[in-house]
């Protein structure tokens, strides 16, 4: 994909947690995203069965995953112990990140109780070479880099994460009912594609947390029908420490220097979120349904101010809801689903006054009043098909098992924003869709299974990853022509296409 | 089953290679978000702290702009032309040299004498680091040197930095402040300077040097500037250097809004401003020359002004600017890009002063060869009209070498010169509006300082 037409500086922000976990925690946690920018899968650490199948989960159990997004499932899993390994490998394409994930997992049972644990340790790329220092300066000028300026130079290690995941629950009656609660916490120092979010910075230190609380509930009635039910909570916080080196004339040396600025960015979002979802099957004839249902109420109490938004914000909240709908076939060795799920999302985000600021009626806005108010009214769409089939290997059957899949999501979206200093408005709508193919095959020992998922994402784009020097788009080639400049750090960006390509290897043996 | 999943993995194959995304999404940016991507486009940062001048350097460099004993006439000083009063210019469209009598905009010529063919630049800010100085570019170079100027080789080496180059020559230019053969000063006695050729500059200023340390408390405050330097060897340069000190000093106003907006202050311009600084940077095209952290100052340009005044070098009476320092002819009207922070206090505006306000600067850039054409003479001082070159040939010259971005119109409806106008304006610094203060009661000379 060439995009010369996605001036990154125009678009918008991303709510970069709930873009990433909603990955792992699908129809849990609803994404927002308002910038086709491309993330690596960093969060999918977890073993999935149905990966490879575009991930439908409605009315296809994942056998392997769903104990991690409900983990009164672990009931099913628990019934047989068993141990998981799943290293992880995604990259972006064009040199534009990627990362590497290496966990652990035990599921196992004693008497009506189950749990589980996971740990994983996780090591991210920069999702961008380094940043050329592009100097504007007068023609005339010599260019210099103050040499006393504390230079914390590019940023181009690797950086960890680790991740931890308890589960514990109980099966309580026959029929099936089982409660359970799960908590996963999260070390992060690196979130991957938050470079991107700061062009023209020198260096970006992360830290943060991410914890996450859920009471699961499954209840299974004879004749393979099921009611799920999850309610989470959920907080996320980063904080961003971005140095910029910032240019200036120095009269006194009669040049261009640079000095260093550190800007702390907070990232928090806390959410609380209700999900609900049923399985049953059709008749005799090999199909199911299910239906899923979730609500998200989400606060922000304070968004990045990343330096390619145009958008002014501080806080936020968001209210997310989720309808889908799944079925699947299972036909000997065949199995086929397809999801297809509807997310309304209303986001409100605003930014607040300093102090007090005059409005060009003539008011004043008090401090803390809002200044800039973002309303964003979201109508995205997710399908998901796919398709698994069991092959024999000589006389021991079945012994393998291959999977294709597609999911498309589509996202949509109209921002409507006042400027209450300016008193003026304007409206915005935007839309795309990104693709995402997937194959896996698995192979089964009568001691372990062995499994090889993969995927690619399309139709999304990082910037500064193309041709262009330094990914740094002149917009007007009039200004070279001119002969007196060279665009600058913080001009316009375009983002190039990438395609993010993940490899998950699980290994699954049982305990005993 | 079989076929049906061989059907269905080649489906699923075909739909994944033909997948692509809708049509990107691509919206104006916010007004700030827009407007700091032109000011990165063109190179407008932020301008860092002047370094801290000698106390002693500066009060000497503010005695002797004040001072008219360096005029050959002892007549005119420094500060006649940049006027604290006028912000450190004269507010008239071509200077008035030596032989004129009173200040600022009321000065007129004395008997005999003609106007200074340029416009009296302000001295505000002159000392941030331009590459250029003069109308014609004469003088230039970076930092510490080499300077390239109208001496050539006769010029001191040890002159630190390009302004202090450039206060060396306003005394030995006739009509500015040296004078002109025969003249005799203030008091009825021969004016000294004014007899030595135009060339003998080294003469010229040893002249000048004399004067001043004849007079004890000059040589008290040389000495204090110029500790390490015995007064037997005192120059020209060392006052010059003084003199340079004082405009990077006290003249140095870098706090406008704009300056503020530079440093990441959004609220420092008003909505107007804003608008017209996307005009400055878009549509308006000014900052195809208006750019750099100056905001101007490092270019050369035929902006189609009108010609005005008595002409300066080969092409007199017309001025060939720039094209008269090298002798090109490609260059012909060619002048400095003004640098433009606090332009809003310096009219009138040109090499020549030929416009009074920043909206008839505006419009004559909206439509050049039109507003050249149709100049109205009557704007000018009554002085100056019959010095106004209207006729056919010389508009046709002016109009044969013009910058090629201004040779279309530019289309800028009323309100759009308006928010050109309001940018503008939010470039001065407050504290540039009055400077005042800055000049001395008396100066050692004991001539007067405010006649």
């Amino acid at each position: 994909m060439t995009s010369p037409g996605v001036f990154f500086s125009r678009l918008l922000f991303t709510f970069l947690f709930h873009v990433f976990f909603s990955r792992l925690l699908l129809a849990q946690l609803i994404s927002i995203k308002t910038v086709p920018i491309a993330q690596g899968d960093q969060f999918e650490i977890f073993p999935s069965h149905n990966l490879a199948m575009g991930g439908v989960s409605i009315a296809v159990p994942d056998t392997l995953l769903d104990p991690f997004r409900n983990p009164a499932k672990g009931a099913r899993l628990a019934a047989a112990p068993r141990f998981f390994g799943s290293p992880t490998f995604y990259g972006v394409s064009n040199g534009a990140g990627g990362g590497r994930t290496l966990p652990l997992a035990a599921v196992t049972q004693a008497g009506s109780w189950f749990g589980g644990l996971s740990l994983a340790l996780q090591e991210v790329d920069p999702s961008r070479p380094p940043v050329g220092v592009a100097v504007p300066f007068v023609a005339q000028a010599r260019a210099a880099i103050l040499p006393d300026v504390p230079d914390p130079g590019p940023d181009q290690g690797s950086h960890g994460n680790a991740y931890a995941f308890a589960m514990l629950g109980k099966v309580l009656a026959e029929p099936r009912l089982s409660l359970a609660g799960s908590v996963s916490w999260s070390r992060l120092t690196a979130v991957d594609g938050v470079d991107l979010l700061y062009p023209g910075s020198q260096a970006i230190r992360q830290l943060g947390h991410a914890a996450d609380f859920r009471i699961g509930m499954l209840k299974e009635w004879a004749g393979d029908r099921a009611l799920e039910a999850v309610a989470l909570h959920d907080r996320f916080g980063m904080t961003d420490d971005v140095t910029y080196l910032d240019s200036f004339w120095d009269p006194g040396t009669q040049r261009v220097l640079q000095r260093a600025r550190v800007e702390h960015e907070l990232d928090r979002t806390n959410t609380w979120g209700l999900h609900l979802q049923y399985e049953r099957p059709l008749g005799a004839s090999g199909w199911r349904v299910g239906w899923l249902a979730t609500g998200n109420l989400m606060s922000h109490p304070k968004i990045p101010n990343y330096e390619i938004m145009n958008i002014a914000r501080d806080p936020g909240r968001s209210h997310a809801y989720n309808l889908g709908i799944g079925f699947s076939r299972t036909n000997g060795p065949a199995t086929f689903g397809i999801d297809a799920i509807y997310e309304p999302i209303w986001s409100e985000t605003w930014a607040e006054a300093e102090a007090p600021t005059g409005t060009a009626l003539g008011d004043t806005i008090p401090a803390g009043g809002k200044t800039v108010e973002n309303h964003f009214r979201f109508s995205d769409a997710v399908f998901r098909m796919g398709i698994s089939r069991e092959l024999t290997i000589g006389r021991r059957a079945p012994a393998a098992l291959l999977q294709l899949g597609l999911a498309a999501r589509s996202i949509h979206y109209r921002l409507d924003q006042y400027d209450r200093v300016q008193v003026s408005g304007r409206n915005q709508v935007e839309s795309w869709v990104e693709w995402t193919p997937t194959w896996g095959l698995s192979v089964r020992f009568p001691e372990l299974e062995l499994r090889y998922s993969g995927r690619v994402t399309k139709g999304t784009g990082r910037p500064g990853v193309g041709t262009r020097a330094n990914g740094w788009a002149l917009e007007d080639a009039s200004a070279v022509r001119a002969g007196s400049l060279l665009v600058a750090p913080s001009g316009p960006l375009t983002l190039d296409a990438v395609s993010v390509v993940t490899h998950q290897v699980s290994l699954s043996l049982p305990i005993r | 089953m079989t076929r049906t999943f061989s059907t269905i993995c080649v489906g699923l194959v075909a739909l994944a290679a033909g997948c692509d995304r809708n049509s990107p999404p691509v919206e104006p940016a916010s007004i700030d978000a827009a407007l700091r991507q032109d000011l990165a486009r063109w190179g407008v940062i932020p301008i860092g702290p002047m370094p801290a001048q000698d106390p002693a350097l500066v009060a000497l460099g503010r005695t002797l702009m004040f001072d008219k004993i360096l005029s050959g006439n002892r007549d005119i000083s420094c500060a006649t032309c940049h006027q604290p009063s006028e912000h450190a210019a004269d507010g008239l469209s071509l200077a008035v040299g030596t032989g004129g009598t009173g200040l600022g905009q009321s000065r007129t010529l004395g008997p005999g004498r003609q106007f200074v063919p340029r416009n009296a630049p302000t001295l505000v800010n002159a000392g941030l680091g331009l590459f250029y100085l003069f109308w014609d570019g004469r003088i230039s170079g970076f930092h510490s040197g080499p300077f390239t100027t109208p001496a050539g080789s006769a010029l001191p080496p040890d002159l630190p930095n390009i302004l202090a180059a450039q206060a060396m020559f306003p005394v030995v230019d006739r009509r500015e402040m040296r004078g002109e053969r025969g003249d005799l000063d203030v008091f009825g006695n021969p004016n000294e300077l004014a007899q030595f050729g135009d060339s003998q500059l080294v003469e010229i200023w040893q002249a000048a040097m004399r004067r001043v340390l004849a007079i004890p408390e000059y040589v008290t405050m040389f000495n204090a500037a110029f500790p390490d330097t015995p007064t037997s060897r005192l120059g020209f340069q060392h006052a010059a250097t003084a003199i340079a000190a004082f405009e990077m000093q006290p003249l140095t106003k870098t706090d406008s809004p704009f300056d503020r907006y530079l440093n990441r202050d959004d609220a420092a311009l008003t909505l107007e401003q804003k608008r017209g600084a996307l005009l400055f940077f878009g549509k308006a095209r000014c900052s195809s020359c208006h750019n750099g952290p100056f905001l101007g100052g490092g270019q050369f340009a035929n902006n189609g002004a009108p010609q005005l005044g008595p002409g300066r070098g080969a092409g007199a009476p017309l001025d060939f600017g720039h094209g008269d320092v090298f002798n090109n002819e490609f260059d012909r009207f060619t002048f400095r890009v003004a640098p433009l922070r606090n332009v809003e206090l310096t009219a009138p505006y040109f090499h020549d002063g030929a416009y009074p306000t920043l909206a008839a600067v505006v419009r004559h850039y909206n439509n050049v060869p039109v507003a050249l054409r149709g100049f109205d003479v009557s704007q000018l001082a009554p002085a100056l009209s019959s010095l106004y070159h209207g006729d056919e040939a010389t508009i046709s010259a002016v109009l044969a070498t013009l910058d090629f971005r201004l040779r279309q119109p530019l289309g800028l409806t009323n309100d759009e010169q308006r928010d050109v106008v309001a940018f503008l304006e939010s470039l001065t610094d407050p504290s540039a509006r009055d400077l005042r203060s800055l000049t001395p009661a008396v100066v050692p000379s004991g001539l007067p300082v405010q006649e």
